[in-house]
């Protein structure tokens, strides 16, 4: 097969997006269908192209020397495209309804769209270079989502977004840089490096990496660098949602996959001090995030900080740096997205049908909004990780590889992640309680006018917490697909 | 997928039954009721089926493979079949008995629907065979059963919720953390596999810690102290079918988890077993104590699971420490846990009654409800009578074990030399046995022989109170107690042999004379210390005058003593969400707070700097040369329309413009990492080149 078609996933949402404003949709509705249309058709390619898997890399573009441009598919690029591939036609429909209150459609719905393709540009990166270009274009392109209501408040935290993402990208320029000099640009499982080259500069190279994981965990929120994800949460739903707890953020820890087992290797780093920073980093923030989390009034705030907390597993997963590790690591990348996707939609729904942003106001809502609370609690059970649900699994390969490694740090790790899970069963049960079991004395009438919202907004949620059960109940061909890619076979 | 698929469907089945009750309570109440009992019905008969073929040897086993990513394990032996077959028991009385009860209640189809569905989870733990399988089930019924205790949505009931969920998510965690402890060292969770997993594990000390855990997991539920606070709390204010199933199988699920992990991980070890001894009793002597102090009739009763849950913990640890010879402890335990289900769901029914009619809990409240009521007489007196272990009943049976097996182990521990240690614990053992008697002679009395003193209340008593399913689920549950007390060799020893193996207990030597003058001693001692303490304590002390002479009962227990108030809620509530606090606040400054140092420090703008009118001397002095330029050309060129604009102004706007916010963005975090990255390159550059 001809690999030029990798192009066609990046190429076909980028066009389709940019020639947006140049149609003049009279009606919402011939619009809806022309973004739908591309939406949809580039889920149905991508998936086509993951399943058939086309062997090799193709290089689109020699910018100088070793500075190619160059695409794969291979098993972990699979997993991102196959997350952003699936959400992203969901998150469509939602935003089609939700929207309607926001305005500028056109405008969003181009930048919205054109984003899909950059994300899949990063899944499908070949080498560093491609990864890195990709990386700093989805910032920029995403940047006037985060601005869209152009009030004071988005513009600081676009601001806020634009200074700390670029911030992230220089630090990981750094190990960029060095991984161009010392090794291979391409991703190669286990690691490019050269150690003939290094020869007795390995210390450095070890910070460097520190430098590179810190840079790119700036858009994979890691305590300190997390600030601009909470202020971001201004953005429309759809973008709260999509973007930040799914492709942006997760383009982060992707890359911190990528750097981590595919370019410096894990042989060179596991059991090293670099390892221990970049696992007390995650520990803190996993910790940090969801105590936050407990204190935060406004709910799709909470839901930011528990994303930052959430992110942090991941990279956690990724830092012990074992197969077992990237398996817990990458099942919670795919699961988190589920989970956290559905709680956003569901608040945005809230938001959108009845204006209530804060936990205290939802009181007694189970009754009224039965469809949306009930989601809304099956995927905050899932988050906290009851058991048969989704999280669960993912927390149970994260603890078990931390376990089966036997650090005193990775136990620690353990003891973080469970109390996290403590700390995330209390900011979510306090609003599931709330919603459900309003005291005796509450007012009915006050929330008289609060209802469902209608089936363009119901009908993403309700697919994805069945998807939330059904990961949970079954989930092994999926964990067969992460131990071949742990084991470097795909 | 393997085995008999029958156990996969009893788990499942309540939790379909669950969703269709849910369904049909909205369209006609009165299907949903029956419905109910039906699902409840047929799991009954299911399990009476299955027991039959286990009984008829043979164990049955189930294995979902692929579930959840590790796979459901199920297996039916004596001891979890007849568990099962008794939950299901006891959930079809319940449910019949919620139909009256529940009559007036909002939300009945939401506590049907998690009535139900806590009984599939319930049947999944107890017919586990692989301590994953065991924690999904525990899980989901520790959620569902919440529901249970908000149910009212009274005041109390939301605090007893908290308490009630917060204990149960801790606990689940605290399990959970053992597990990965336990799966790291072992590699399997299997409990077949784990026989003596200490003795194997190279690293013990984990093993313990594991253990440890999941002791503060199963623990909490069981209602060991002093993870007991949510017990007294939950069981007064959940609808009685709830409170009784809370009580009688509910907290036995916690007790199956410890006696997964003392049969099989630790067999035989005496730290472990130490340890649940000693937490077992002062779970029994705590309880009782509490108990005897209560007023409201619910709470002396959740109180006596407590400590009956103590005496059974004491089963639990006596096998540990008795090793190979502890037939006596194993079937003592057994036989203790089923004697309580029985014998709890029996009382707490019948003080549903008593709340169906009289909406009150108080003793002073609802004194004299019970006089010329044969049929509720009947059925407390049996409960009363079973738990306070009398000659004739079930609970004698079983006490009686565990005392025999304490006084068994008195020769192995003098040669231990801790035989005074082990003479306390059965004092202690006879004591909370008196304590017993003591406080069911105190509701016995208050409810049955005293009149109340308010007249029209006594007269208010005299009406129809409770239907003929009701009385039928409380009478032919009572009717077990005696039957199964008075015949001990044919009904209680069978189905102690038959559930034995489940605890690797081995055959009994020679059959137990429970009513030979030895045994018969022990419960004389415990009864008699009953009836003293019930006259010292509860007449003279617990009961005070009032001031037109009637004696009420008072509730003197100090306040300070409640450990949830006085200690678990002002750490977990206060102390550390302060710290917590703290920490969060100082670390999310440290970034701000460093920008702020620099800015007030290095990058402080210079003060006392006078502002320039035109901003800058050199965007003066351009403005005021192209203002001549302009004044030039409106002299030569533009005449006739000449140009009027400013460049000075224009400058002076344009740079105050572009100051403000390069200030802004100067004194902003990010500028600061930009700028630091921008060092860094430097420094890169710099080491690439002298590298």
């Amino acid at each position: 097969m001809n690999l030029y078609v990798l192009l066609i996933p990046i190429l076909l949402p980028l066009i389709g997006g940019a020639v947006l404003p140049l149609f003049h949709f009279t009606e919402r509705k011939h619009r809806q269908f022309y973004i739908g249309t591309v939406v949809l058709l580039n889920t149905i390619i991508t998936f086509l192209l993951l399943c058939m898997r086309p062997e090799g890399s193709i290089v689109i573009l020699n910018m100088a020397g070793r500075l190619e441009v160059a695409l794969h598919v291979d098993g972990l690029g699979t997993v991102f495209a196959a997350i952003v591939a699936g959400l992203w036609p969901f998150a469509t429909l939602y935003a089609f309804e939700y929207m309607k209150h926001e305005g500028k459609e056109t405008k969003f719905f181009s930048f919205y769209t054109m984003t899909y393709g950059i994300t899949m540009g990063i899944a499908f990166a070949a080498n560093l270079m491609t990864l890195y270009m990709f990386y700093e274009m989805l910032t920029l392109i995403t940047l006037p989502l985060v601005m869209h209501a152009m009030d004071k408040k988005s513009v600081r935290a676009g601001r806020k977004y634009v200074f700390y993402s670029i911030g992230g990208a220089a630090f990981a320029f750094i190990g960029f840089i060095f991984i161009l000099i010392f090794g291979n640009m391409d991703f190669v499982y286990g690691g490019s490096l050269n150690m003939d080259l290094i020869g007795k500069r390995e210390e450095l190279l070890r910070l460097m990496y520190v430098f590179a994981v810190l840079g790119f965990g700036v858009k994979a929120a890691i305590f300190p660098f997390h600030g601009w994800l909470p202020s971001a949460s201004v953005a429309p739903t759809p973008v709260t949602a999509l973007l930040h707890a799914v492709a942006v953020v997760k383009a982060g820890a992707f890359a911190i996959i990528r750097i981590t087992y595919y370019s410096f290797g894990t042989d060179f780093l596991y059991g090293t001090w670099a390892q221990q920073v970049i696992l007390i980093f995650a520990m803190v923030t996993i910790v940090y995030g969801s105590s936050r989390a407990v204190k935060e009034q406004h709910i799709k705030k909470r839901l930011a900080y528990s994303t930052i907390s959430n992110l942090s597993y991941i990279i956690f997963g990724a830092a012990l740096m074992t197969p077992a590790g990237l398996i817990g690591s990458l099942t919670h990348m795919v699961f988190h997205a589920v989970m956290k996707i559905t709680l956003f939609f569901c608040v945005g729904a809230i938001m959108y049908k009845t204006h209530r942003e804060y936990v205290s106001e939802i009181t007694g809502f189970g009754k009224k909004m039965p469809v949306i609370m009930a989601c809304f609690t099956i995927s905050s059970l899932a988050v906290i990780g009851i058991p048969p649900l989704a999280g669960f699994i993912s927390k149970w390969n994260l603890a078990s590889a931390a376990a089966e490694n036997g650090t005193v740090l990775s136990i620690i790790g353990i003891g973080c992640l469970l109390l996290s899970a403590l700390l995330t069963a209390i900011y979510l049960m306090t609003i599931v309680v709330r919603a459900y079991f309003p005291s005796r004395d509450f007012n009915m009438e006050k929330i008289a006018d609060v209802e469902d919202p209608n089936w363009l907004m119901k009908l993403p949620i309700l697919v994805l917490s069945i998807a939330v059960i059904g990961f949970g109940i079954y989930a092994v061909p999926l964990m067969n697909f992460f131990a071949k890619i742990a084991a470097g076979l795909i | 997928m393997e085995g008999n698929i029958s156990i996969l469907f009893a788990v499942l089945w309540p939790m379909i039954g669950a969703l269709a009750c849910f369904i049909a309570g909205r369209m006609d109440k009165k299907l949903r009721d029956y419905l109910a009992v039906f699902v409840t019905g047929i799991e009954l008969v299911l399990f009476i089926i299955l027991f039959t073929k286990v009984w008829n040897g043979g164990e049955l086993y189930f294995v979902l493979h692929d579930f959840c990513a590790r796979g459901l394990w199920f297996r039916l032996d004596g001891f979890r079949v007849s568990y099962a077959l008794i939950t299901a028991l006891m959930w079809m009385m319940a449910t019949i008995f919620s139909k009256e009860y529940l009559k007036k209640e909002r939300n009945r189809n939401r506590f049907y629907f998690f009535l139900l569905l806590t009984l599939g989870a319930t049947i999944g733990v107890f017919a586990s065979d692989d301590l994953f399988t065991t924690f999904i089930f525990f899980e989901i019924m520790s959620l569902s059963s919440f529901v249970w205790v908000i149910q009212e949505e009274k005041k109390e009931a939301i605090k007893a919720a908290e308490t009630y969920l917060a204990i149960a998510i801790i606990g689940g965690l605290a399990m959970l953390m053992g597990l990965f402890l336990l799966y790291s060292q072992t590699g399997t969770l299997a409990f077949g596999e784990l026989y003596h997993a200490l003795q194997m594990a190279e690293n013990k000390a984990v093993i313990y810690i594991a253990g440890a855990c999941m002791l503060v997991g199963f623990g909490a539920k069981a209602g060991m102290f002093p993870l007991h606070v949510w017990l007294p709390k939950s069981h007064p204010v959940a609808p009685a079918p709830a409170s009784a199933l809370l009580s009688g199988i509910l907290l036995k699920t916690g007790v199956f988890g410890i006696l997964v992990m003392t049969c099989n991980i630790f067999a035989y070890d005496y730290n472990w077993a130490m340890v649940i001894l000693i937490c077992g009793t002062l779970t029994m002597a705590i309880g009782a104590i509490l108990a005897v102090f209560q007023v409201n009739l619910k709470s002396i009763i959740a109180c006596s699971s407590m400590s009956q849950i103590g005496f059974i913990l004491v089963g639990v640890g006596m096998q540990g420490l008795l090793g190979e010879h502890n037939q006596l402890a194993v079937r003592g335990t057994y036989l203790h846990m089923v004697n309580h289900s029985v014998i709890k769901l029996v009382l707490f029914m019948g003080a549903g009654v008593i709340v169906m009619n009289l909406h009150k809990l108080d003793l002073n409240k609802i004194r004299g409800f019970g006089r010329k009521k044969p049929a509720l007489l009947f059925a407390f007196l049996m409960g009363a009578i079973g738990i306070s272990g009398i000659p004739l009943f079930n609970g004698y049976v079983s006490k009686t074990l565990l005392h025999e097996s304490i006084v068994e182990y008195g020769e192995v521990a003098s040669e231990l030399g801790i035989s005074s240690f082990i003479t306390g614990i059965e004092w202690i053992f006879l004591i909370s046995g008196g304590f017993t008697f003591a406080y069911m002679l105190k509701i016995f009395i208050a409810l049955f022989i005293e009149k109340n003193d308010d007249q029209a209340a006594m007269d208010a008593y005299n009406k129809k109170y409770m239907n003929k399913q009701s009385t039928f689920a409380l009478i032919s549950i009572a009717v077990c107690i005696p039957v199964m007390g008075m015949a001990p060799g044919i009904v209680m020893d069978k189905m102690a042999d038959f559930a034995q193996g489940f605890m690797h207990g081995h055959e009994l030597h020679h059959a137990v004379h429970y009513f030979s003058l030895e045994n018969l001693k022990g419960a004389a001692i415990s009864l008699s210390i009953g009836a003293i303490v019930y006259v010292v304590l509860v007449r003279m002390v617990l009961m005070k005058k009032r001031a037109d002479g009637v004696k009420e009962y008072v509730y003197v227990w100090p306040t300070w003593m409640d450990l949830e108030n006085s200690s678990y809620r002002p750490v977990i509530g206060v102390a550390l969400p302060f710290v917590g606090a703290v920490v969060c606040r100082i670390a999310d400054k440290t970034a701000d707070g460093c920008a702020a140092l620099l800015a007030n420090t290095v990058l402080r703008p210079a003060r006392n700097r006078r502002p320039l009118q035109y901003c800058s001397r050199f965007t003066y002095i351009v403005g005021d040369m192209l203002d001549g330029i302009v004044a030039f050309l409106n002299r030569t060129v533009c005449k006739k329309k000449p140009l009027k604009f400013s460049f000075v102004n224009f400058f002076t706007v344009s740079t105050t413009e572009v100051r403000r916010t390069s200030t802004l963005i100067t004194r902003s975090v990010s500028f600061g990492l930009l700028l630091f990255c921008i060092g860094l390159l430097m420094t890169l550059v710099y080491l690439l080149i002298v590298a």
